[in-house]
């Protein structure tokens, strides 16, 4: 179900056309020398390119790759996906021109073929063992891991994610961001070992009533630790509540009910994480207009729901999508979870 | 701009052809890298970059062309036809850009979000770094495209997942948007709105509305991609209906956007060419309900009360629409009962007395009302006798 961006053939074609007659130029030593020119030099410790602050223009040294040229030109390794995505190539022959882009080319992922969407996914409790929905088999989460290692995803956090619906910041084309939810101690026992070892970040959603509640609870404590480990920590209320106002509540009781649920956790991280939450995700993934300025009010600049779809970047920040993996999901449902782009001829 | 695969093929054949003329390709004198050779002449390279931008241009691809002329200049600063070429080009993007976002702003007064939403994502396939159209694409243009689906007997919110978008999962999206409750039973007859997701194409061939040209640009040789294939096979036509009239378009956006009085206006009008139809219908009653429950939250009772009439005679028992009329006039009773203790207080015994009498008129058996209109009376008859001697 992955939708690809369509190639255009025709191009390359034309690529090839023009190619040949550059090559049929370029092979007449004549004029491809100047008179009394030095025989070509060999290549130095440093591969030659021509730079602008747009691009650079390159040419493959044995054992270059996407990883090498952007530690070489783009001021490290993980920033290989811009080559990628520009060039469309994750391996390239010695002496290969490699056109490398030096600024974002594309902030939005809007192009004439369509948009670029990320999907957020969603996990709860991890386990030995399938149980309920919620309660994923740590065997199934490594797979699903492993899919997304194996077939080019990238992981970004969800702090890249929110600076994407600010116009802020180009993600790569396979962008995935993953979020776990409520604070079990099974993410540190069986999903921590895997994300750490495939390089992986994830954003914790926490509800603080829940914070070293019993042993199935992280504790702040935990929360320090992943936090150092580069684990991202943020907001899901106080008491998991669903957040919209309830049938007969009043307005004043509403507000109230709301600044125990949106301010007491923003309290906590200040005390136990020095900082405090900026991101929410909805109890139930249910939220209502009415509750956005509140939402706000407290400080949060991103909220998500669990309504199964990607977001483009010019999602409502406080109205974003997440997409829950459920116990019983085949790989090939996970899978489904993770269109990247929705065509649409925008020309 | 979204290259990766576009590049692919073009760039193995500058690979191969590399290959094939390196040798012969010697440097020519030209300025060079630090410390290392440039193995292919600064020129040939330049030029086949310019004869690209050239060829994206010609096609159309405006934004492609104007990163080949930065090419161009990354290998040849010096070349001033490349840079005044990339100048024109630039001036010419940012015409059709402010062109896309002027028509989204206009389509967005006429209150057409879907239309306003492709102007403003045709200026950002354009520029994608337009703040101006990202901007009004989140915060003014939420619509997206669906079509309406009449539920027939059988139907779950699982199996239209699977006939529409292949996958059971997407019911919460469905659920979602039609704001159902937790496990609904899907009565049938009822419509239900089934959203395009970004990225999950639908999957009946017909259910895709063509989107309307967008762009001034000619659009020679990329196809728009097809349908996605029907894996489930063709369904009964009158399961789903396409979403065709411009009228009801026109309503149900205003319905999106809170706009009940013009949604309701709307649909009125189409109404009157197609009485009866129960596409207009079903808007007609959502409209109202939404009004009736705006108007009840802004505590506008006798507007509610209003509506919900209006509401209940197209049908008694749509949702919770008596519950909330029987609200609404609680509401309105209380009101009027409370200013009449009010007015008493203040020994305005005539206009307290006008107070009950209205909550009487709207609930006969109301005793407290009567006990105090008796009451209220008495005092003034006293009062009037008294003034009489």
């Amino acid at each position: 179900m992955m939708t690809h961006r369509p190639r255009r053939r025709p191009l390359a074609l034309a690529a090839l056309a023009l190619l040949l007659g550059a090559c049929a130029t370029a092979s007449t030593p004549e004029t491809a020398r100047p008179p009394g020119a030095a025989e070509p030099s060999r290549p130095g410790p440093r591969p030659a390119a021509y730079e602008s602050e747009d691009f650079v223009v390159t040419f493959a040294q044995p054992g270059d790759t996407p990883a090498t040229l952007a530690a070489r030109y783009l001021g490290g390794a993980d920033r290989a996906w811009m080559i990628e995505d520009y060039t469309g190539l994750q391996a390239f022959s010695p002496g290969q021109e490699v056109v490398i882009p030096r600024r974002p080319w594309d902030l939005s992922g809007v192009t004439p073929g369509g948009y670029q969407i990320v999907p957020i996914l969603t996990y709860h409790n991890l386990g030995d063992q399938a149980k309920g929905r919620l309660v994923l088999a740590a065997a199934s989460f490594r797979e699903q891991m492993q899919y997304l290692k194996t077939n080019g995803y990238r992981v970004v956090s969800l702090a890249d994610f929110i600076e994407f619906t600010h116009l802020g910041r180009q993600l790569p084309q396979k962008a995935v961001v993953l979020t776990f939810d409520d604070g079990y101690r099974s993410f540190k026992d069986f999903a921590y070992p895997v994300l750490k070892d495939l390089g992986f970040t994830a954003t914790l959603f926490i509800y603080t009533d829940w914070v070293g509640a019993g042993r199935g609870a992280l504790s702040w404590n935990d929360l320090r630790e992943l936090s150092a480990a580069g684990f991202d920590v943020q907001a899901h209320t106080k008491s998991h509540a669903d957040l919209r106002r309830a049938h007969g509540e009043t307005e004043a009781q509403y507000t109230r009910r709301m600044q125990a649920e949106l301010e007491q956790p923003q309290e906590l991280f200040n005390k136990n994480l020095g900082r405090r939450s900026q991101i929410l995700a909805y109890p139930y993934g249910r939220w209502e207009e009415g509750l956005l300025p509140k939402v706000q009010q407290y400080g949060y600049v991103a909220a998500f729901s669990v309504r199964r779809q990607g977001n483009a970047s010019f999602v409502r920040p406080l109205a974003a999508h997440r997409s829950q993996i459920y116990s019983e999901m085949t790989l090939d449902d996970f899978v489904k979870n993770l269109n990247v782009y929705q065509e649409e001829n925008l020309r | 701009m979204r290259s990766g695969e576009r590049r692919l093929l073009a760039a193995a054949i500058v690979g191969l052809a590399l290959g094939g003329c390196a040798t012969a390709a010697g440097p020519t004198g030209e300025p060079k890298a630090a410390g290392g050779a440039v193995p292919v002449a600064r020129d040939p390279l330049a030029s086949r970059h310019r004869d690209q931008a050239l060829a994206l241009e010609r096609d159309g691809q405006l934004r492609r062309a104007a990163e080949e002329w930065k090419i161009v200049l990354t290998i040849t600063p010096a070349d001033s036809r490349a840079r005044e070429s990339l100048r024109a080009l630039q001036a010419k993007i940012d015409e059709q850009v402010a062109a896309r976002i002027d028509e989204g702003r206009k389509a967005l007064a006429r209150g057409v979000q879907l239309e306003a939403r492709r102007k403003f994502l045709a200026a950002l396939a354009l520029d994608p770094a337009n703040r101006a159209a990202f901007d009004a694409l989140q915060t003014s243009t939420r619509e997206v495209e669906f079509l309406t689906h009449t539920v027939r007997a059988g139907d779950t919110l699982s199996s239209l997942a699977q006939r529409y978008y292949g996958d059971r999962s997407r019911s919460e999206v469905i659920w979602e948007t039609n704001q159902l409750p937790p496990n609904p039973r899907l009565t049938p007859g009822t419509s239900l709105k089934i959203p395009e997701i970004p990225g999950v194409p639908f999957v009946h061939p017909e259910a895709r509305r063509p989107a309307p040209p967008v762009a001034a640009v000619p659009t020679p040789d990329v196809p728009r991609p097809g349908p996605a294939p029907a894996p489930t096979g063709p369904a009964p036509k009158e399961e789903y209906t396409p979403e065709v009239n411009p009228l009801l378009a026109e309503a149900r956006e205003a319905l999106e956007r809170s706009d009940y009085p013009d949604a309701i206006g709307t649909v009125d009008r189409y109404l009157a060419s197609k009485p009866g139809d129960r596409e207009g219908l079903t808007l007609k009653k959502q409209a109202l309900y939404g009004q009736a429950r705006s108007q009840l939250d802004a505590k506008q009772y006798p507007e509610s009360i209003q509506s919900l009439t209006l509401l209940t005679r197209l049908q008694p028992d749509y949702e919770d629409a008596s519950a909330l009329l029987r609200q609404a006039r609680a509401r309105i009773i209380e009101q009027h009962y409370t200013q009449g203790v009010r007015f008493y207080r203040e020994e305005k015994l005539k206009e307290a007395i006008a107070e009950w009498r209205v909550v009487l008129e709207m609930d006969p058996a109301n005793a407290n009302a009567r006990r105090n209109i008796d009451q209220a009376e008495r005092l003034l008859r006293g009062l009037e006798q008294r003034m009489k001697k």
